[in-house]
């Protein structure tokens, strides 16, 4: 940390720097999906996009110059469509533009029944260090009820040949799915915990707007049902050894998603690809960007030079709420010093909304340090409302 | 005086009274096309979208007729909602004439009766009109018999006519010129000009709308109200064409507006008779009366800081609708917030919209209420607006409750179903009669019952066949009692309701479990309990809610989970906070919502 103060607040040091990489294609949309992803239709204009990548991250340079990048996440859509060679091209024109830090984390999302054996030799090869596997279930009905493509046997397969050439891989689950009872829910968390994951993030099937499930919602459990799933979906985690560090997410001890606790310890991330997003801070302000999010917009943005939609200054009165939206998910909480360092807000800005919410039981604290209690981990939404501007 | 004719216009909600009014104007040309908006009579927005008329205005047409002379017709445009019956009755009091336009394809419904009998005991002529007569559904003849039977009215020689289309427009003009009578009335003697309506005006202050009687009324002249004996002096006379048109003086038979610098309107009451300082008149004109409010409600702003707002915003409010009336009020529950009386359910309705609307307020309206009478142990009567100030039975030995007349207009087909409902309501049964298609039912009603639900549930029994028009009748000894809300073991006093002892059980257990349903659920478990004296009668439990946490959020979720957040915490804002409770609006409504067995 630099020892010169900014007059009226300020960034005395940047926070580390990930890059995430998106890709925008799946094979088909899912009905309770709102990220961006896009159906193929045809050949993926695989080489095309990798080189629109490379020139985005180009034109990212400059404001991030000399600053280390700590983690790659090459997410989707389903980036397991792209062939080892288009990535290892793009990790290779990665590691020639910027410093990538030797022991950076690089995960990529694959989903089952889009890749075979060699690939993920190929991935591995190319430097892909983690992956993160969308089963989502092992249960072939639930598979068909979220309109997955894969089924039981396809997860299992993929899983295995994961082992073969990755130590670090992450699966995830989803549950409180159609129709699902308790013990279903549980039969498909044993599931997948005899895959001996090192991380596993369960996430409770959320009705987005702008989603077909949305629009036509399928039989859901009621919340009753859906928070027992939730408890005993963490008892069993626990006894399996695995840590509960954030919301949706357990690891083994030592296999917390780097990447991920980058976005929630407020870090900054370089965000290229269609849709992406970036947060980038400077001494003097906090900028968050986003891209053309048609993979089509986006490439004929990229090839006229600049895939920005949006390039705006976060409004100082935000980032606590932004801060705290992403902080408060981790279990541990973040030591008080944090919410300076990343925001350049003194910390009276915050005290007083953390004590009320001390005294109603859903934050705890010491004197550097703030956590959410049990109560405010299973409420998050009513506290981080509190931090609103 | 004899080429003046003044009418009104008697018709029930959307039998096209407006309509027909805008074709007189543009007929006569009173505005030109450009400055027709739709619906000129009815000014404001609300009334616009609900499509009534609650302030009366009036136009004077210049009309040449077929017999070559030109006649000055004074439309004086009237409510047509059973909560303002006084304004109507005092709008037809300054008619000679009026015409009662039907619906050909709907035919005669209470409220229509109501007015019309109204108008008939007041003398004044009426005359038929049957409108819509091109819709395809229209059976003029049916309706004409119709008339006939319920009002007893020659009608087989009404005009048909399509206001909508311009169809027999001036075959109605002709009527009102040869069958309503000229106005009489004494030209050179005291001036009496009865007050048909009056507003507030930003910039002259209160204007009156006005029937002359007797003599004249001028600028310069000092005028004698008489039921406040207030004076004032005339400043400006003049007409509606519907334009304000400044005349020298308003003589006797017209009808015009007056401005007197006066600057509230409760000095200038609807009803009242104005006359000279010298020479005065001896006695007022027939028929005013002091408007009570009937029904009452607390009114809270959700936020306690929009008091004051709040406080100014039915101060404005008032300018323009004498008929409100609001005091300060606190409530353990709510805050500070005003008890409020209103004519009735729909002027509460529009208030509370107006509020919402055009002063951009967020509100908790408690249930309505009637006023009661409390006989106490040392015989004084005293009266009671407010259900949680209801003493302990110990200390009255006796509770009146006001009980209506109503009126009830229903095709066969629905009798059975009405009656049962009249029956639940407590209502005692005075008269029923079959006329043609229909059947007019009289019935003595708690007015408590009736300001709850009982004109949605009448219009659901009947398929929206029946209507209704009700008269206050007197007050009543009843065994009634008071039903308590508690949330969380606090009682909420906002939630008080006074209820029969016979239905109070079953009431306050569907009253809580109306209310279980419509709370969300919170953090923590919600009792809902009701009782009557200390004793609980039902209770029922708002589970708490499990969890409420967003699934995920990651580097490109933070503006969408941002907003919902947002979304979530606006959704809470519009509930009020009682103890750690939210409740939204609809829970303090709740009892509404309860079905009778």
């Amino acid at each position: 940390m630099s020892a010169i103060q900014f007059h009226g607040g300020g960034l005395t040091a940047l926070p580390p720097l990930s890059l995430y990489i998106h890709i925008p294609w799946c094979v088909k949309k899912c009905p309770y999906c709102d990220f961006n992803s896009h159906a193929q239709k045809g050949g993926l204009p695989e080489a095309q996009y990798v080189d629109a990548l490379l020139r985005d991250l180009e034109s990212c340079l400059p404001l991030v110059w000399g600053r280390p990048v700590t983690s790659i996440f090459i997410g989707g859509g389903t980036p397991s469509l792209f062939s080892a060679q288009a990535i290892d091209t793009l990790l290779a024109g990665i590691r020639a533009r910027v410093r990538l830090l030797p022991d950076a984390e690089i995960t990529l999302e694959a989903n089952p029944g889009t890749f075979e054996a060699d690939k993920f030799a190929g991935y591995r090869a190319a430097g892909i260090n983690r992956l993160s596997i969308g089963i989502q279930s092992l249960d072939d009905a639930k598979l068909k009820a979220l309109g997955r493509i894969h089924g039981r046997d396809e997860a299992l397969r993929s899983v295995e040949i994961a082992h073969r050439h990755f130590d670090n891989f992450n699966l995830d689950l989803m549950y409180a799915l159609p129709s699902q009872t308790l013990d279903e829910a549980l039969a498909d968390l044993d599931a997948a915990i005899a895959l001996a994951p090192t991380h596993l993030s369960a996430y409770h099937l959320t009705l987005e707007p702008n989603t077909l499930f949305h629009r036509y919602p399928p039989p859901l459990p009621d919340d009753d049902l859906a928070a027992d799933m939730q408890e005993a979906i963490e008892a069993r985690l626990a006894a399996a050894g695995f840590e509960h560090y954030e919301t949706s997410a357990f690891a083994r001890p030592g296999r917390r998603a780097r990447h991920n606790l980058n976005y929630w310890t407020f870090g900054d991330y370089l965000g290229i690809g269609a849709g992406a997003h970036a947060k980038i801070s400077f001494p003097d302000r906090i900028t968050r960007q986003a891209r053309y999010k048609q993979p089509t917009d986006y490439l004929a943005r990229m090839a006229a030079g600049n895939a920005a939609e949006l390039d705006q200054t976060v409004p100082r009165e935000q980032l606590p709420f932004e801060f705290m939206l992403n902080a408060l998910r981790l279990t541990e909480g973040f030591p008080l010093a944090l919410f300076t360092e990343r925001t350049g807000l003194p910390l009276t800005r915050l005290l007083p909304e953390i004590d009320r919410a001390c005294a109603e039981d859903l934050l705890e604290r010491t004197l550097d340090h703030v956590r959410p209690t049990l109560r405010g981990r299973r409420f998050l939404n009513a506290l981080l409302e509190r931090f609103l501007p | 005086m004899k080429h003046i004719r003044n009418f009104s216009i008697i018709a029930h909600i959307d039998h096209g009274k407006s309509t027909l009014a805008d074709r007189f104007i543009q007929f006569c040309g009173g505005l030109e096309l450009r400055e027709m908006s739709e619906q000129v009579l009815d000014s404001m927005d609300i009334e616009k979208e609900r499509g009534i008329t609650i302030k009366a205005q009036t136009a004077a047409l210049q009309y040449k007729a077929r017999d070559g002379q030109i006649y000055n017709l004074n439309l004086i445009d009237t409510p047509g909602h059973v909560d303002f019956s006084y304004e109507v009755s005092r709008s037809l009091s300054a008619c000679e004439g009026a015409l009662l336009v039907v619906d050909a394809s709907q035919g005669v419904e209470a409220q229509t009766v109501a007015n019309c009998y109204t108008a008939i005991e007041l003398g004044v002529e009426v005359r038929p009109v049957l409108n819509k007569i091109d819709l395809p559904a229209a059976e003029p003849e049916r309706v004409a018999q119709e008339i006939e039977d319920i009002i007893g009215i020659e009608a087989a020689d009404a005009v048909r006519a399509s206001a909508k289309s311009g169809i027999g427009i001036e075959d109605i003009l002709e009527e009102v010129v040869n069958r309503i009578p000229p106005p009489t009335g004494n030209p050179d003697g005291p001036l009496k000009a009865l007050i048909i309506d009056s507003w507030f005006d930003n910039y002259v202050g209160v204007v009156m709308l006005v029937r002359v009687v007797d003599g004249q009324i001028a600028p310069k002249d000092k005028l004698l109200f008489m039921s406040t004996h207030a004076q004032h002096l005339c400043e400006q006379v003049g007409v509606f064409t519907p334009k304000s048109i400044q005349r020298e003086a308003l003589k006797a038979g017209e009808v015009g507006f007056v401005i007197a610098g006066i600057k509230e309107l409760a000095s200038a009451k609807v009803g009242d008779t104005i006359t000279h300082v010298r020479p005065a008149a001896d006695t007022p004109l027939p028929g005013f009366k002091d408007v009570k409010s009937q029904v009452f409600a607390g009114l809270y702003p959700v936020e306690s800081h929009d008091y004051e707002s709040l406080r100014d915003s039915l101060t404005k409010l008032k300018l323009n609708d004498a008929s409100l009336h609001f005091e300060p009020e606190v409530s353990q529950a709510l805050g500070f917030g005003f008890r409020c009386g209103f004519l009735g359910l729909l002027h509460l309705e529009i208030v509370q919209e107006r509020l919402e609307r055009e002063f951009d307020m967020d509100l908790i309206t408690t249930a309505p209420t009637v006023v009661y009478e409390l006989v106490m142990k040392d015989g004084t009567v005293t009266q009671i607006e407010n259900p949680s100030k209801l003493p302990d039975p110990s200390k009255y030995q006796e509770i009146r409750e006001p009980i209506i007349t109503a009126t009830i207009l229903v095709p066969q087909d629905y009798v059975g179903p009405v009656m049962t409902l009249c029956n639940v309501k407590r209502g005692v049964q005075r008269n029923m009669q079959y006329l043609g298609r229909q059947v007019m039912l009289t019935y003595e009603l708690p007015m408590a019952e009736v300001v709850m639900d009982f004109f949605d549930k009448l219009k659901s029994v009947s398929r929206g066949y029946a209507s209704l028009d009700y008269d206050f009748k007197e007050f009543q000894a009843a065994d009634l009692v008071k039903l308590d809300v508690l949330v969380n073991g606090e009682r909420v006093d906002a939630l008080s309701l006074i209820v029969h002892r016979a239905n109070s059980v079953y009431r306050g257990r569907e009253l809580v479990s109306k209310m279980r349903e419509l709370i969300p659920r919170q953090m923590y478990d919600v009792a809902v309990q009701a009782a009557i004296g200390g004793q609980i009668i039902a209770r029922e439990t708002v589970k708490a809610m499990r969890k409420d946490v967003l699934a995920k959020c990651y580097g490109g979720d933070i503006t969408r989970k941002k907003k919902l957040l947002e979304k979530q915490k606006a959704g809470k804002k519009r509930m009020k906070q009682v103890g750690n409770v939210e409740i939204p609006q609809e829970a303090f409504l709740a009892i509404l919502q309860v079905s009778d067995k």
